[in-house]
């Protein structure tokens, strides 16, 4: 087999290879790849000048172009707080529940997850902004003020009321603009705050000493769910769907098995 | 079900297709051989050694104007459409810094551009010529854009001089193809002697051709890549 015959099988193996991906940027790396490969074809063929004009336009220009473009939307993008157990930071990772499921979701999108943590205040700001896709980090479907898409709920929740403190600190009596982690900080130095809790952070929270706090449980049905950008709203519905999948399918309960017993 | 069968049908009719493409190649003109009149005298007559220059420029300079006007109406069309639909971010953002990019670019810039310019230059003699040398300076722009934010190489090219210059250079092409009219020859003839095959200074008019097909291509990827980076708002 000449070196010839090996370009000229690798050229269908390679658009094959393409076409058949469903992460972008290994569809664009592997028509760079094709597009080279057909330059050192042209080589062979005694045609220097087109090799020379197919590396600089399809290999490089092209390739860049693509990369450009997908830099924004190969990505699904999820802003939230952190909430343990759910969705938080574990050394230079970030585990969780819906770490998980929004991980599956994405890799069913052919999408790269980034998840971007923001004070809880600022989730919805940044899902307005256009600046994410989704939004997490332990929301309660029940108290959303319906501004974003709101997805069905996945797991039951519950909310808790805890106020008082001893240390008076008047920057902590705002109640959600905060990053959890400042929350638990206050509760360690024992700052007055007064403020919501999901059934996750509450639990995180429990941990430490919580006797000088009131702590009531707020009546009635909660669950938690996922925001969704309001420009996308098919991104909702495939989420849906996906959540749907999963409970269905019993994928949901080993996870939630997994991560919240 | 329906969609496996549609899946394998494209994949053999792909293969098909390929097999077909593979066949009529034709293995021995590859080859070559001097009882072509272009591969004889070629070289002699248009005093390129890298033939295919020597055809485009020389033989074919026709094909290779409309080819470039064909080329000056795309960035045209790119141009006038992205203007007309205004962008609903007009300010360009800067892009995120990556150490990686701004390093590679630091590196690679130069030599980029050095290999455009040689390209330019160096077309008539060896392969390049002036559309490869632009893209490749072109591609280079890109990086740099990338590297330090679109605006920030914008500013280094006043928007109106570079479309006058584009358009100035197209014009000069024309006028180089038509000039032999004023001199009693058919249009499109070399004007200027051939020299001696093989130097920098060979060719005929091929390596002002390859220099200003380069700068006017340089121009025209940057233009329509800025179009989209301005429409889209980021780069």
């Amino acid at each position: 087999m000449t070196a010839r015959t090996v370009l000229l099988l690798l050229l269908p193996a390679l658009a094959i290879f393409s076409l058949s991906q469903r992460r972008r940027l290994t569809a664009v790396m592997g028509m760079g790849l094709f597009s080279l490969v057909l330059a050192a074809t042209y080589l062979f063929y005694h045609a220097p000048d087109v090799a020379i004009t197919e590396t600089a336009i399809g290999a490089a220009l092209v390739t860049f172009i693509y990369v450009l473009a997908i830099r924004k939307t190969g990505r699904l993008v999820v802003v939230c707080d952190e909430a343990p157990r759910l969705i938080a930071r574990d050394g230079g990772e970030i585990v969780g529940l819906e770490q998980e499921i929004m991980h599956g979701f994405a890799r069913e999108l052919g999408l790269d997850l980034v998840v971007r943590i923001v004070p809880r205040d600022d989730v919805g700001a940044a899902l307005n902004r256009g600046e994410a896709d989704v939004g997490a980090g332990g929301i309660i479907r029940e108290v959303q003020k319906k501004a974003e898409l709101i997805s069905m709920g996945f797991l039951p929740s519950a909310l808790y009321r805890v106020s008082g403190g001893i240390v008076k600190d008047a920057k902590h009596l705002r109640e959600n603009e905060e990053y959890f982690e400042d929350t638990l900080e206050a509760i360690r130095e024992q700052r007055s705050l007064s403020m919501t809790l999901d059934l996750a952070r509450f639990l995180a929270a429990s941990r430490l000493n919580l006797s000088n706090y009131a702590v009531e449980r707020i009546e009635g049905e909660f669950s938690y769910c996922f925001l969704v950008s309001q420009d996308q709203p098919e991104l909702l519905i495939q989420l849906n769907a996906y959540l749907t999948r999963l409970t269905e399918s019993g994928e949901m309960e080993r996870l939630i098995e997994r991560y919240m017993s | 079900m329906k969609s496996t069968a549609i899946g394998i049908l494209a994949i053999l009719l792909v293969s098909a297709f390929c097999v077909l493409l593979l066949l009529t190649v034709d293995y021995h003109g590859a080859r070559g051989g001097t009882d072509n009149p272009y591969l004889a005298a070629g070289a002699s007559e248009t005093g390129a050694v890298n033939l295919v220059s020597g055809i485009y420029l020389n033989y074919r300079l026709y094909d290779s104007l409309f080819e470039l006007l064909i080329f000056s109406m795309a960035v045209l069309g790119v141009r006038f459409y992205l203007n007309a639909e205004k962008s609903t971010k007009p300010n360009v953002a800067r892009v995120a810094e990556s150490p990686v990019v701004r390093i590679a670019a630091d590196l690679l810039f130069g030599p980029i551009m050095l290999i455009g310019v040689y390209l330019i230059v160096f077309g008539h003699l060896s392969p390049g010529g002036g559309f490869s040398g632009g893209a490749v300076g072109g591609t280079g722009l890109l990086l740099c854009a990338a590297a330090l934010g679109a605006e920030v190489v914008a500013r280094r090219f006043h928007e109106q001089i570079i479309e006058q210059i584009e358009w100035g250079i197209l014009l000069l092409i024309i006028l180089f193809a038509v000039a032999p009219i004023f001199f009693d020859r058919l249009p499109l003839t070399d004007l200027l002697p051939s020299g001696r095959v093989g130097k920098l200074l060979s060719g005929g008019t091929i390596p002002i051709y390859n220099g200003l097909i380069g700068i006017k291509v340089f121009i025209g990827t940057w233009v329509v890549i800025y179009s989209f980076i301005r429409h889209r708002g980021e780069i």
